[in-house]
């Protein structure tokens, strides 16, 4: 059972007090300015403490997802992408294209082209980082994005303006915009969720990690699609990852035998994305 | 020339643009009105279409509308340098220049404000940003700025109106046409003109004009935020904001020479709006130029020095590569040659003056652009720039917004008074006073026309030339790895046993962790010792069947038993299994479920950064302070409209 969260009650409608003196229509004495001074103050102390509730939740999403998820997320969900094995067929973003209805420049889990020490190259998938401390949550101007209890930043394309601040925000450049009308869509659920959502005109989208799949017990697109077992989606709080190749691993050995690493881990971001790197191979930013 | 003939010449300009308009007049309004449809007409396909269509794209999401904003509320602050800032420092000769300024000002801050509008992928849900605003966000801040700012110009912009409308009003009312006398008698209704008033609107003046000081930093700073808040070479410089803020300054001078030079000879102010004026304003002009070149260097140098991967790529994009013709094209005719045409005697001059202000207001919005497109169109994970062409819309939207500078101010002037009357009169009378004090004395400035000496060394600035070395030496942090796999690999024998042993797992709770035990038997009955059992985790996280993790595996000791301790990592009930793969055999696998009371998972959420609650104060700090600005805004207005009531009603009174 999900406990509630409690809510500061609020009280009746403040109103201004009824029956205003007529006297203080006429001659404003200094007496009357004072207090009329006094009470627009009170009135910005109340929208100020009002707006003090929404400061909290605003300013520290991080904060307060983290207190309720100490108790009470049973997850913590995770990927890890073990580069030694991916060859760069992007299966992965073609699954992820299918499902979500995106345009091909619209990549929410991307395969870049890297250089490694040696002078070649290697294939490096990149999904959201679901980073717990994600910029893009801080700069959105109306709090569009949203973070679940299992730590999955969503955007909510409902309240999405298209400001685009995430995309200047988002050191992994994983945010894709809809810049013209997408594509005819199939299959795809009526209402647009922030798990699932529905491609529309002007606003911003990014991988979610399936989430609509995870309760289920399913993977995600990228996961089931990746023919080389690169992808893998793990728990941290169950410990346990698995890949669509029917792998399945205790998380926290195999990050440790594998001196797993974050991407761009200097900018404090805290992503939930760990790469597996191959000899000479580095993510170098 | 006497205070007399001066005060009649302002009343008479103030009321030249109200006669009946010239052919030219319309024509201009209409010229400038079409361009203003064609920007509405392209804005309405860009919403139709998607602003795909004004040739964004994922590679280059923030480009020219944000750069307009930037510049269009930049040039309003051209109307806080020159009005609120000479107010305060007491420098009359602003008088013929302040309503001019101030309508600028308002025009130009509400046209930036609305080309917010065509840069948002979704404008019908700009009300989200009241309805749902997200504190931390630097561009809710822009939004409570611009807005805060709006209100401070359009204050400063209306208060001094009282008294020239009533002037007007009283007593040239039958040039107004009727309209025009509604309202003036309604804005300055009350005001005679007494010492008291004079004394409360003054005060509210010099209020407002500190704090519209302020107020205008502020909104640059934010806008400047905006970028500097994010991880992308170039704009994550903490020299943005005070950089925007010159930025601002210097562009929204050089439209003000522009305004007052159109003004000027529109309407025949050669008489009030002398070369002098537009020297004065050439020099700080000028003085902001040197201000802007020198943070423009200071902008460029430490990053080039060090050459951080991102950084190396953008400023050599910027100073060398494909954007490096614009770059220097803005620091040689958007810096340096305004700066010449002030500094050198023979251009200083209403021509030399106007021609620099028609090459730093669109060279400024060059540099916007540059400022904006770099670093946006550069992918911080590949280090590859993506391309950005912009199409006719954004042009079409931009002109448009352009032309309605002047067209809004055109239709301003219709209404309101084009000249400060009540502060022309006020500060004649002055210096006729201190002139009467001082007649012994001789003052500094006798010759209206006379160049200010020792303003060439405004020309040492101009000097710095910009000499960027590209530094592009890439850190690269190399990690080493190559581990094995956790898989393990049975080696294969040959050999195989006729009949296969047997394993029981049995599990127990204690002291927070799982004890596994395996007992394998022999097909005889006998404990097997020193084989291997692997233990495995039995989890439908992902899905049925049921998966299996390995945990981990032990080797029987004599007693044929192996033991595993599991720190178990979620309460419930947990499948465990035991596997022994005899050599050769099938592996024979037991099943147990242990009811896990006590867990403790290994996952810690990251802490939150230690800043984050400083913010939280910082949040409640700055709106105590907008809702003090806007409460002293609206303060003084009804202190002025209060004023006007009460002398008014003390003069009817004694009457």
């Amino acid at each position: 059972m999900q406990s509630h969260p409690t809510h500061p009650e609020e009280g009746g409608p403040v109103g201004p007090p009824s029956g205003a003196t007529p006297e203080a229509r006429r001659g404003l004495s200094r007496r009357n300015l004072l207090a009329t001074l006094g009470v627009t103050a009170a009135g910005g102390a109340l929208a100020l403490v009002s707006f003090q509730d929404d400061a909290q939740a605003a300013m520290t999403p991080a904060m307060t997802a983290m207190a309720t998820k100490a108790k009470a997320s049973a997850h913590a969900w995770c990927m890890v992408i073990d580069l030694r094995t991916c060859d760069g067929c992007k299966g992965c973003t073609m699954a992820c294209q299918q499902r979500h209805g995106l345009r091909d420049e619209q990549t929410w889990i991307n395969v870049y082209e890297m250089k490694d020490a040696a002078g070649g190259t290697f294939n490096m998938p990149r999904p959201c980082m679901m980073c717990e401390d994600a910029p893009c949550m801080y700069i959105c101007p109306v709090g569009a994005n949203v973070r679940t209890d299992d730590g999955l930043v969503l955007v909510d394309t409902e309240a999405c303006i298209g400001s685009r601040a995430c995309m200047a925000a988002c050191p992994y450049e994983a945010r894709y915009f809809n810049w013209t009308d997408p594509l005819p869509q199939k299959r795809m659920p009526a209402p647009s969720t922030p798990q699932m959502p529905v491609p529309e005109k002007g606003v911003v989208g990014k991988c979610v990690f399936c989430a609509d799949r995870l309760p289920q017990g399913e993977l995600p697109a990228c996961v089931s699609g990746c023919p080389m077992g690169v992808l893998f989606i793990g728990d941290l709080v169950t410990d346990i990852a698995v890949n669509g190749m029917g792998k399945t691993v205790v998380l926290s050995e195999f990050l440790r035998a594998n001196d797993a690493v974050r991407f761009k881990e200097e900018l404090g971001t805290n992503p939930r994305v760990y790469y597996i790197l191959g000899h000479g191979q580095n993510l170098g930013g | 020339m006497t205070t007399e003939a001066l005060t009649t010449n302002a009343r008479e300009a103030s009321l030249r643009p109200f006669g009946k308009p010239s052919r030219l007049w319309w024509l201009t309004v209409i010229a400038l009105g079409l361009v203003v449809l064609t920007g509405i007409a392209a804005w309405v396909i860009q919403l139709r279409g998607g602003m795909g269509v004004a040739g964004y794209s994922d590679q280059a999401f923030w480009a020219i509308y944000i750069a307009d904003v930037v510049t269009f509320i930049g040039v309003s602050y051209g109307g806080a340098v020159v009005s609120a800032i000479l107010r305060l420092t007491g420098a009359t000769w602003r008088a013929p220049l302040t309503r001019l300024a101030e309508g600028t000002a308002v025009v130009t801050v509400l046209i930036g404000a609305a080309l917010i509008i065509p840069h948002i992928g979704n404008p019908i849900r700009l009300w989200e940003l009241v309805t749902r605003p997200n504190l931390s966000a630097p561009v809710f801040w822009d939004f409570v700025a611009v807005m805060t700012y709006t209100f401070g110009s359009i204050v400063f912009f209306a208060l001094p109106l009282v008294p020239d409308m009533a002037v007007l009003g009283q007593e040239h009312g039958q040039q107004l046409g009727r309209r025009r006398t509604t309202l003036y008698a309604r804005v300055s209704r009350g005001w005679v003109g007494a010492p008291r008033q004079r004394r409360v609107l003054a005060g509210a003046l010099g209020l407002v004009s500190i704090m519209i000081i302020p107020l205008a930093v502020s909104v640059h700073s934010v806008l400047a935020w905006a970028f500097a808040s994010t991880a992308r070479p170039w704009w994550h410089e903490s020299i943005w904001a005070p950089q925007f803020v010159v930025a601002a300054l210097y562009s929204g001078v050089a439209l003000v020479i522009l305004v007052v030079a159109g003004f000027r000879r529109g309407y025949h102010l050669e008489g009030l709006i002398t070369p002098r004026h537009f020297v004065r304003l050439g020099f700080i002009m000028a003085t902001l130029s040197a201000t802007y070149i020198y943070l423009t260097f200071a902008d460029l140098l430490p990053g080039s020095y060090v050459g951080d991967r991102g950084t190396a790529a953008v400023f050599t994009e910027l100073l060398v590569g494909r954007l490096a013709i614009w770059f220097w094209m803005f620091a040689i005719v958007g810096g340096v040659l305004p700066l010449l045409l002030v500094a050198l005697p023979w251009t200083r001059n209403v021509g030399g003056m106007v021609t620099a202000a028609i090459l730093v207001v669109p060279m400024m919005w060059l540099k916007r652009i540059l400022m904006v497109v770099g670093p946006a169109s550069y992918d911080t994970v590949t280090g590859v720039f993506g391309r950005y062409h912009p199409t006719w819309v954004p042009i079409a939207i931009t002109l448009a917004a352009t032309a309605a500078i002047p067209l809004m101010l055109m239709l301003l002037f219709r209404v309101v008074p084009l000249l400060s009357i009540d502060e022309i009169e006020e500060i004649e009378e002055m210096q006729e006073l201190s002139d009467l004090e001082k007649n012994a004395t001789a003052r500094p400035q006798t010759a209206p026309s006379e160049p200010a000496a020792n303003d060439d060394r405004l020309v040492g600035a101009s000097d710095k030339a910009h000499r960027v070395a590209g530094a592009t030496g890439v850190l690269l942090l190399v990690a080493l790895m190559g581990m094995l796999g956790i898989g393990s690999a049975h080696p294969a024998q040959a050999a195989t046993s006729p009949s296969a042993p047997a394993v029981t797992l049995t599990g127990v709770e204690a002291g927070g962790s799982v004890q596994l035990t395996a007992t394998l038997t022999s097909p005889q009955g006998r404990p097997l010792p020193a084989a291997e059992v692997a233990f495995l985790l039995s989890t439908t996280e992902f899905g049925t069947p049921a998966r299996l993790v390995r945990l981990g595996s032990a080797t029987t000791d004599k007693t044929g038993i192996a033991r595993l301790k599991y720190a178990p990592k979620v309460t419930g009930q947990q499948g465990f299994a035991a596997t022994y793969t005899a050599v050769g055999a099938k592996p024979i696998t037991s099943g147990t479920t242990v009811a896990v009371t006590v867990a403790r998972s290994l996952y810690h959420p990251a802490p939150a950064k230690p800043l984050a609650s400083v913010g939280n104060v910082l949040v409640l700090a700055l709106f105590a302070i907008v809702a003090a600005i806007w409460l002293t805004l609206v303060a003084q207005i009804w202190r002025v409209r209060r004023v006007c009531r009460v002398v008014q009603q003390a003069t009817v009174g004694s009457a």
